[in-house]
């Protein structure tokens, strides 16, 4: 030990390379997908998220208070939008549950088992956003809901407009969400979401990568034959990683053949803003029996 | 003074919180996407220069981690390491009890591009971003020294009155060097 500390001529150095290591070391350890948190991650989580939540709330009313003044005309016209959007939804629930009901019909005629009949019952947790974390090269937030209320790693979050992220790691009654926003093709921990267009059920792609120069997602390997357009609504297919199904994604913003010509690519541009955090909903699949 | 010690790091968590949960709202919505603003380590560096670089160092790792595990997206450590890191290293270079303001505001916008810097290229290292360097300088590291230059303004005065109360760790120095 000592000819190494001569070696480097300086304790200083020596303590630096150490803590090099350490971190690194750390950083590689905690990259891996870790099933569950360590108690004193969670404890700090869970004491550290109490702590932002009571500050979190008062702040955005306040916030939101101004942004309400400012919006004030736009209200108006909001509220005729609503109104359109509401007899919209009036006429289509009746035509919903009736088909609903049908397809109940055939699926116990076809002898469906529970978990097939189950498979997209999802459920669903509002959650309140406690702290949103601005570091650009991994953008998370926190929700005030954990193992409390059954949340696990994987699950989807949406907001009102659109998918939002992933949970990430859940501690006793907070959870990380990791945004759409770092999800990335060569990360080695993000999963692609595989996707498919309302009303055009053949077309299929995976949603891969999001660029945060110009803030659209990428939607890969879509069948060159596929009728994927301009405008399409981008929903998650549900196919792949029990990734719920029926997630609004975004708006199809262009179509491009891919490198190797074999596949077409899709630049999307997703609904959700990741803005202005208040409201979010963690979609809750039905459970398995294993 | 032992309290005032406690009430300035107890100050300091309080802005750790504030800087995820109130900040985010204050921030008009069009550049919240390119402002993360690291208001606890602007203050370690004010740490770092008029008290001592120790101090600071493990401030930094301390904050830092703290951060690290409450966001937990990717990976522990990368805070911890970057702020405890470069804040050590500008104590090293600038720790004078009597530096005057233009100095001072110099660190931070040095401290702040060697932190944004380390950052970025830890995250490179694991491959979890995958910009370019010229792009994260120009999107978000040049507008956070904007707002990190005005909160070196705001919490100039009041802060180096508190660590000049406090005085520099004599003994703690010797030992050091």
């Amino acid at each position: 030990m000592l000819e190494l500390f001569k070696l480097l001529g300086n304790k200083r150095l020596f303590v630096l390379l150490v803590g090099l290591v350490t971190f690194i070391a750390l950083m590689g350890f905690t990259l891996s997908p870790r099933a569950n948190l360590s108690w004193p991650e969670k404890f700090l989580k869970d004491s550290v998220g109490f702590v932002q939540y009571v500050f979190y709330k008062p702040a955005s009313y306040v916030a939101g208070f101004f942004k309400d003044v400012a919006n004030m005309r736009a209200v108006y016209e909001e509220n005729e939008e609503l109104r359109i959007a509401m007899g919209h939804y009036t006429r289509d629930r009746l035509k919903y549950n009736d088909l609903e009901q049908k397809n109940k019909q055939l699926e116990q005629a076809l002898n469906f088992t529970k978990e097939q009949q189950n498979r997209y019952n999802y459920g669903s947790r509002i959650a309140q956003v406690i702290s949103a974390n601005s570091d650009p090269n991994s953008r998370t937030i926190n929700i005030d809901i954990g193992e409390n209320a059954g949340i696990k790693p994987g699950m989807a979050v949406t907001s009102q407009e659109g998918l939002v992220g992933v949970i990430s790691h859940v501690s006793s009654y907070t959870s990380t969400v990791n945004l759409l926003t770092s999800m990335d093709a060569n990360d080695p921990t993000s999963n692609a979401i595989a996707a498919t267009a309302v009303g055009k059920e053949k077309v299929f792609g995976m949603i891969e990568s999001y660029d945060p120069k110009s803030g659209m997602l990428k939607m890969t390997k879509i069948a060159e034959d596929s009728n994927i357009a301009k405008g399409d609504e981008i929903i998650s297919s549900g196919i792949i990683n029990n990734f719920p199904k029926y997630m609004r994604i975004g708006e199809v913003k262009s179509v491009e053949k891919s490198e190797y010509g074999l596949t077409q690519t899709a630049t999307i541009k997703p609904y959700a803003n990741f803005l202005d955090w208040k409201e979010l909903i963690v979609i809750i699949p039905p459970e398995v029996k294993q | 003074m032992v309290t005032r010690k406690q009430v300035l790091f107890l100050l300091l968590f309080i802005l750790f919180i504030a800087e995820d949960t109130i900040l985010p709202q204050i921030i008009p919505s069009a550049w919240q996407m390119r402002i993360s603003a690291n208001l606890v380590y602007i203050v370690i560096l004010f740490f770092a220069v008029y008290y001592h670089r120790h101090t600071a160092l493990v401030l930094g790792i301390l904050f830092g981690l703290l951060h690290d595990v409450v966001f937990y997206g990717e990976m522990i450590g990368p805070y911890g390491f970057s702020m405890g890191l470069s804040a050590y290293m500008m104590g090293l270079i600038f720790q004078a009890p009597r530096a005057p303001m233009p100095i001072m505001v110099s660190v931070v916008l040095l401290g702040s591009l060697l932190n944004d810097t380390m950052l970025f290229f830890l995250y490179k290292l694991f491959q979890l971003n995958h910009v370019t360097f010229d792009w994260a300088l120009i999107e978000y590291m040049i507008p956070n020294l904007f707002v990190h230059f005005v909160f070196t303004l705001i919490i100039y005065v009041p802060l180096r009155k508190q660590l000049e109360k406090i005085g520099t760790p004599k003994s703690k120095a010797d030992e050091a060097s």
